[in-house]
């Protein structure tokens, strides 16, 4: 592996008189909250969440990963829809909808999976950056 | 010495807060959900004034509903249908002429004047297996060849013109419309899963899964500045007698497509041209459909009821399988 000399640099750098003791101490700083603020963000990005709106407003946000039991949730929408999420999944439990397609669409687990309930105007879909919009 | 280097401090920073402030307002971005057309647009904008963009877009695609809705009776579409045809807008008239040409190089697989045919399936509401007389008559009465364009004046031979399916790519041709009229840089927009991606940066378009669990993709295409389109087998069908029946319906029999395919996707510059060509090349099959896709310069994935996906020579490369279970086949002439 390639070692950089530090030692060396750092003496060059004060002995120029281009950097001083105070100099390194706030740049180390500066890179611990940098370092800090990128391993939060990672970890964000790494989130599997689910998003249901209703009407093109999100009324429920759910971090599928801390889901362990099956939760409901019985939007107050016409006609009436029940998603269900669970194990890592969410799904359209139940649809007063003629066609059911969204109760068709299955159980949604991977980031950008979408499903519609055109009837009802819900949509849920699973947020992340695998893809950015699906062709259907 | 000092001096200099003060100056260059203040350089430095109105710098600085130029470009913060220049990136705040000219990478401004916004998104929004809405419905209309009978189907849900997605819309991610950015760049200048994106949220009042955004507003505009929410307007042209109602104000296009109602314009091409053959269900709306004061629609432009429905006055033509009751007419047997009219003197069309500039606008309007570029739009049929395309699907007239659609229409004669597809062979008759694409027609617009199917709308009474479509009615009897009642895919839109409660779908069901027609009266076969009453569909025979309903297919004799239509015809796209019964159509004629000259100039702007359109006459209607017989049938029912329904815009159901290039009614969301045309909404993709009027949003880009205002995108360029606004000098946005990049737009990612799905009007009920035609997509439009608007901008130089490449995103990935998933294709949806067209068995089980259909809110999932199988494969992703890496695309930028171009319009997509699918027609799958898998939406809006149902089951009467033990057998399926789908929407995408054979203008030569009445009936459902039934020819080992059950998604094709179309890459093009235009979006009516998308939607267009996605029925087309679906009711054509594989060789018939690259064929036609590549008559218009466009580029195409077909996915078969064996999960083979084969995909056209200008995106080998940009297509990558997600799902194992599918396999991609090169497509040889």
């Amino acid at each position: 592996m390639l070692k950089l000399p530090t030692a060396a640099i750092r003496w060059w750098l004060m002995k120029n008189k281009l950097i001083r003791k105070g100099d390194i101490a706030v740049i180390l700083a500066i890179l611990s909250v940098a370092a800090v603020l990128w391993f939060f963000q990672s970890r964000q990005a790494d989130k599997l969440e689910a998003v249901i709106s209703v009407n093109g407003e999100t009324v429920e946000t759910i971090d599928l990963a801390s889901v362990k039991e099956k939760i409901t949730f019985e939007l107050d929408t016409e006609p009436k829809v029940v998603i269900a999420a669970e194990n890592g999944a969410i799904y359209f439990e139940s649809a007063d909808c003629d066609d059911k397609l969204c109760v068709n669409c299955g159980k949604l687990s991977r980031k950008g999976d979408t499903a519609v309930c055109l009837p009802a105007k819900t949509v849920v879909t699973v947020s992340g950056s695998d893809i950015d919009i699906l062709t259907y | 010495m000092k001096k200099i280097g003060a100056v260059f401090s203040v350089i430095a920073a109105v710098a600085l807060i130029a470009f913060i402030a220049w990136d705040a307002v000219f990478n401004e971005s916004a998104s929004k959900s809405f419905f209309a057309m009978d189907t849900v647009i997605s819309a991610q904008i950015t760049g200048r004034n994106a949220e009042d963009i955004l507003s505009e877009t929410e307007k042209c695609v109602s104000e296009l509903d109602s314009s091409l809705s053959r269900h709306d009776p004061d629609s432009e579409i429905s006055l033509l249908n009751r007419n047997s045809g009219g003197m069309l807008s500039d606008r309007l008239g570029g739009y049929f002429r395309i699907l007239l040409d659609v229409s004669k190089k597809s062979g008759g697989t694409f027609d617009f004047t199917l709308g009474a045919v479509s009615d009897l399936w009642s895919f839109g509401s409660s779908p069901k297996l027609p009266d076969e007389a009453e569909l025979k008559k309903a297919l004799s009465e239509s015809g796209y060849e019964k159509a004629s364009l000259s100039g702007n004046s359109l006459v209607i031979g017989g049938g029912v013109i329904d815009f159901g399916a290039v009614g969301k790519g045309i909404a993709l041709d009027e949003i880009r419309d205002i995108l360029e009229k606004n000098n946005v840089g990049e737009a990612v927009i799905s009007v009920g899963g035609s997509v439009l991606l608007y901008g130089n940066k490449t995103a990935k378009v998933g294709i949806r899964s067209p068995f089980g669990d259909s809110g999932s993709s199988i494969a992703t295409l890496s695309l930028s500045d171009v319009c997509i389109s699918t027609s799958g087998s898998y939406e809006r069908k149902f089951e009467e007698n033990g057998k399926a029946y789908h929407h995408i319906i054979n203008p030569e029999t009445g009936y459902p497509v039934e020819n080992g395919l059950v998604s094709v996707t179309v890459i093009s510059d235009s979006g009516i041209l998308s939607d267009a060509l996605s029925t087309a090349c679906f009711v054509l099959g594989k060789e018939k459909g690259i064929a036609l896709a590549e008559e218009y310069g466009c580029d195409a994935v077909f996915i078969d009821e064996n999960k083979n996906i084969t995909v056209t020579e200008g995106i080998h490369g940009l297509v990558e399988v997600t799902d194992s279970s599918y396999s991609l086949v090169a497509y040889e002439k």
